[in-house]
């Protein structure tokens, strides 16, 4: 082992660096044949077979491009608007209002109400999926709670749309968001704040020039997560509006359990394949930033 | 908005001249806890004035009431005659150096340094120029472009000293600058702060609760205690006449011998009758009576009634360590070349200098 | 932030006579607080209503008041408590092998192989790129080779993996998809003690291997591990969209089947994954919390 990467060996335990020296291999050894068995191979399967078009008459399998192209045209092409729109929409709403939460539970100061509401953002970070999905039903559905209460049916209202989507998202995207921008927030020193205010600045202005540069490659980390968060989301949508709105995971799930067409796994693949794309296209954005708020906050 | 005109006819440091300022009867509580209570100083132009106490006497809300950042009770803060307790701390024309990490993160050090007059609307090159300017007086000449991460704590003190003069605020205020950097460049920095609060002239607070700091630093030293003003006096009226028994102890090093008070404020202590500085007790108390080291002789003696206990060596001056045959520990400094007589285990008597000495009651913390 | 202006610069005072002031009026603070408790307030009503009307809608027998049925029916649904015990014990098994496999490396990396840090923190978020209906695509495509395996030995493994009762192919799955919240916490953890400095005192003071890693390295990683554990966990006992597409009928399939039905009764059983969630998130904060008392305590 070259020397820089370990600082030079204690001389007063050089049997117990020997000792530890040989356990260190087997200990690893496990991790990374676990990930490349149980992702490695799907994973693999998934790049690999998203490519594989097969004949329908002889059921051969070929390399092409059809099943990326298929994934990428018709109402696939707009399942796949629309799960960026739904995702784009919700991240931005979400961090907007997260930060915003976020900020009040920093200004309040009082530790028990920042206590509630950090479990509290935690519970309803986790209350996703399924569950989710039945609690806005039995309040916003046709026969939902406040919809009978406030009658909203006549005004046109409808939780099995793009809005009640959005509407349901935001109910684990938003405590989500705010326990992971909270740290971010109270990364910004008081003592910065009053150093403005003694410059002449205003808030807006500390805002401003500071606090938002600042909290930028957060936020933007933050949003980063969220539209993963929505755009992964499936069970959600699945449950609440089926496949009424458009949206890639639930073609894909559609897709995989036959209930289009048979023998569209590879279009499945394929569309998977897309749904990879684009989340790494987005992270891609994200790292630059996270490096230079690193620097600043080191 | 009354800062906007002054800045473009104000051209160096030299000419912004100091203002006074006041607080009166000034009183803060926060919840069950007082703060200050009941707080007067008035500070003279260009007068650097130390805030000196231990830790939660008040110093530091004192400088936030100044600086706008909290509000008080009662009372109120005059700033060049003007009642300044509405107006907030964006206005008030402050420069304020905290004790670390104040500066922007995301501004180099030439950004940080013209930020209060970006604030204000002046332009890119004045900001430039300024930045420079200042930047070379603190002594940090040519780190513009540095960002706060890549100076050292000492560097970024300078830049936030260099980002409070910039506004040509109408007072200095200081929170424990040093506090959090090595010795030997807070010795340093010190001396520079110094001598750009002297050429400036700008009247300038520094809270600290190093004594050594506010003795070298200071005009004058305010030591508070429990929220209220113990003494403010220049640092050798402090040092030779404390006003109480708490300046007295906790600005240097002070001995307490046990005395009794004799008739015609005299007090009695190590054997010799000594002049009761201010009005004595009653006749026949028994008090304190404080001493500082210089202030006790020691003659090596066989027949002494104490002993050397431990010699320090600090240059000029020796410290011994005494212990008297009654128990009592006492420090005394002498000359170094005098002491050499004077090793562990010596004998030696102890002698009061005369003067008026302080006493204290016996039974306060000793 | 909006509404919250500084207050007005005060009137010139000029040469007028300044009489002692009373009690300061402290307004800026004040609004800022309000503004605050207004947010929190109307996101507090944005959580709160959907319990609220869930848990309405699960009592609200129409025309008939108040019942319970739907609660009385849940707790004696063998469907209920068979899913919901499979999603347990999936939960748990998850969490053991995830446990038992990143600790381990994580350990070891930290002591012994700084270089490899790194790699295995992106190979621990790598899962947060594919999304689980992707992972379980490829999954799915994998498992469809069974048949074609049918002659070799890796046939056994495969029925293995899918078996009815207790799915082990969940486990696996979810293992992965909780790869990323397990190395968050235990990240935090290992960054929070130094652990190389820890170990070493500990052998230099005669200590074993074992006790080592017994006394000193999983106390320090205790709250980390559980609060790794316990995200997961939670992930495992609503987790829908792989199972469902495997064809497994774990609490959350059983929630979808029955809600065709029974709306009523399945809005139960979200609102009984929301107290469990709920319930697991308070034992991990107690966990955490106690810790940081001892903290304070002994500093």
């Amino acid at each position: 082992m070259p020397a820089s990467t370990t600082p030079p060996a204690t001389p007063i335990l050089p049997r117990v660096n020997r000792r530890l020296r040989r356990m260190r291999w087997p200990a690893v050894v496990p991790f990374f044949a676990f990930l490349a068995v149980c992702f490695g191979i799907p994973a693999g399967t998934l790049a690999y077979q998203a490519f594989m078009v097969v004949d329908p008459a002889t059921g051969e399998s070929s390399p092409g491009l059809d099943n990326v192209s298929t994934a990428l045209s018709g109402a696939y092409a707009t399942g796949l608007l629309g799960s960026v729109r739904l995702s784009l929409l919700t991240a931005v709403l979400a961090t907007v209002l997260g930060a915003v939460i976020a900020q009040a539970v920093v200004n309040s100061r009082r530790s028990a109400l920042r206590k509630a509401i950090v479990s509290a953002s935690g519970v309803f970070a986790n209350f996703s999926g399924a569950p989710l999905a039945f609690a806005f039903i039995a309040t916003l559905g046709t026969t939902g709670t406040v919809t009978r209460l406030l009658d909203l049916s006549r005004t046109g209202f409808s939780l099995y749309t793009f809005t009640g989507l959005v509407l349901a998202y935001l109910y684990f995207m938003v405590p989500l968001m705010v326990v992971t921008i909270l740290p971010a927030l109270d990364g910004i020193r008081v003592q910065w704040r009053e150093a403005a205010a003694s410059c002449g600045a205003t808030r807006g202005q500390f805002w401003r020039h500071v606090g938002l540069p600042v909290l930028t490659p957060s936020l933007l980390g933050g949003a980063v997560l969220m539209f993963g968060t929505a755009f992964a989301s499936h069970a959600t949508a699945a449950v609440m509006t089926g496949s009424s709105v458009p949206l890639i995971t639930i073609q894909i799930a559609n897709a995989l359990s036959g209930n289009v067409l048979v023998g569209q796994e590879n279009l499945a693949l394929a569309m998977s394949l897309n749904m990879v794309v684009i989340a790494l296209l987005v992270i891609a954005v994200q790292i630059p930033l996270q490096r230079r708020s690193n620097r600043w906050l080191a | 908005m009354t800062s906007n005109a002054p800045i473009a006819k104000r051209r160096t440091a030299p000419d912004a001249t100091g203002v006074p300022v006041t607080l009166r009867g000034v009183r803060r509580a926060f919840g069950r806890t007082t703060a200050l209570d009941g707080l007067d100083l008035d500070f003279a132009p260009g007068e650097l004035v130390a805030l000196l106490g231990p830790s939660g006497c008040g110093k530091t809300t004192a400088l936030r009431i100044l600086a706008g950042f909290e509000t008080a009770d009662e009372g109120e803060v005059l700033m060049d005659g003007e009642d300044v307790a509405d107006v907030p701390a964006n206005r008030r024309d402050i420069g304020m150096v905290f004790q670390s990490y104040s500066l922007f993160p995301n501004m180099t050090a030439a950004e940080n340094v013209g930020y209060g007059m970006r604030v204000r609307g002046a332009g890119r090159r004045e900001r430039r120029e300024r930045a420079a300017e200042l930047l070379a007086l603190v002594g940090l000449p040519g780190r513009e472009g540095h960002y706060p991460h890549q100076l050292s704590g000492g560097q970024q003190q300078r830049v936030a000293l260099a980002r409070a003069l910039a506004v040509r605020p109408r007072v200095l205020l200081f929170d424990e600058p040093l506090s959090a950097l090595d010795a030997k460049v807070r010795l340093q920095l010190r001396e520079e702060i110094r001598r750009i609060q002297l050429e400036s002239g700008i009247t300038t607070v520094f809270v600290t609760h190093d004594q050594e700091e506010a003795l070298s630093l200071a005009d004058r030293v305010a030591v508070m205690r429990d929220g209220r003003l113990e003494q403010c006096a220049p640092p050798a009226e402090l040092y030779a006449r404390p006003a109480t028994p708490f300046v007295a102890e906790f600005v240097g090093t002070m001995n307490r011998i046990p005395g009794t008070v004799r008739g015609g404020g005299e007090v009695e202590a190590l054997g010799r009758r000594l002049p009761v500085h201010g009005s004595a007790p009653a006749e026949g108390t028994e008090v304190d009576v404080l001493l500082r080291p210089e202030e006790i002789a020691v003659r090596a003696a066989a027949d002494g009634t104490a002993t050397v206990q431990v010699a320090t060596f600090l240059g000029g001056l020796t410290r011994l360590g005494l212990r008297t045959e009654a128990g009592l520990e006492v420090k005394a400094d002498l000359p170094s070349r005098e002491a050499a007589a004077l090793a562990p285990g010596a004998r030696c008597t102890l002698v009061p200098h005369d003067g008026a000495v302080l006493v204290a009651d016996r039974s306060a913390a000793g | 932030m909006a509404g919250l202006k500084a207050p007005a610069p005060p009137a010139p005072t000029a040469g007028a006579e300044q009489p002692a002031p009373p009690a300061r009026p402290r307004t800026a603070r004040r609004r800022r607080g309000v503004g605050s408790l207004f947010v929190l307030f109307l996101a507090a009503a944005y959580f709160l209503v959907p319990v609220a009307a869930s848990l309405w809608f699960t009592v609200d027998d129409a025309g008939n008041g108040i019942s319970f049925d739907a609660y009385a029916k849940g707790l004696t649904d063998d469907g209920l408590i068979t899913s919901l015990l499979t999603s347990v014990l999936l939960g748990l098994a998850t969490v053991a092998l995830g446990l038992l496999l990143m600790v381990p490396t994580l350990v070891v990396v930290v002591l012994r192989l700084p270089r490899l840090r790194r790699v295995v923190e992106v190979l621990c978020m790598v899962p947060l790129i594919v999304p689980p209906i992707a992972l379980v695509a490829g999954v799915s495509t994998v498992l469809s080779w069974e048949q074609e395996l049918a002659s070799t030995p890796f046939y056994r493994t495969f029925q293995l993996l899918q078996n009815r009762d207790f799915p082990l192919v969940l486990v696996l799955i979810y293992t992965v998809m909780s790869l990323p919240f397990l190395y968050r916490s235990l990240d935090a953890g290992l960054r929070a003690v130094d652990l190389r400095t820890l170990v070493e005192a500990s052998r230099s003071l005669g200590a074993s291997r074992t006790a080592t890693i017994c006394r000193v390295v999983v106390p320090n990683l205790r709250s980390s591990v559980v609060s790794g554990a316990v995200l997961s966990l939670a992930m495992v006992l609503g987790e829908y969209t792989v199972a469902t597409v495997l064809g497994f009928e774990p609490f959350a399939v059983w929630m979808v089947q029955v809600g065709e039905y029974e709306a009523q009764l399945s809005v139960a059983a979200a609102m009984l994954s929301l107290l469990l969630t709920w319930g697991l998130l308070l034992l991990l904060t107690n966990i955490a919390g106690g810790r940081a008392r001892n903290r304070r305590t002994t500093a």
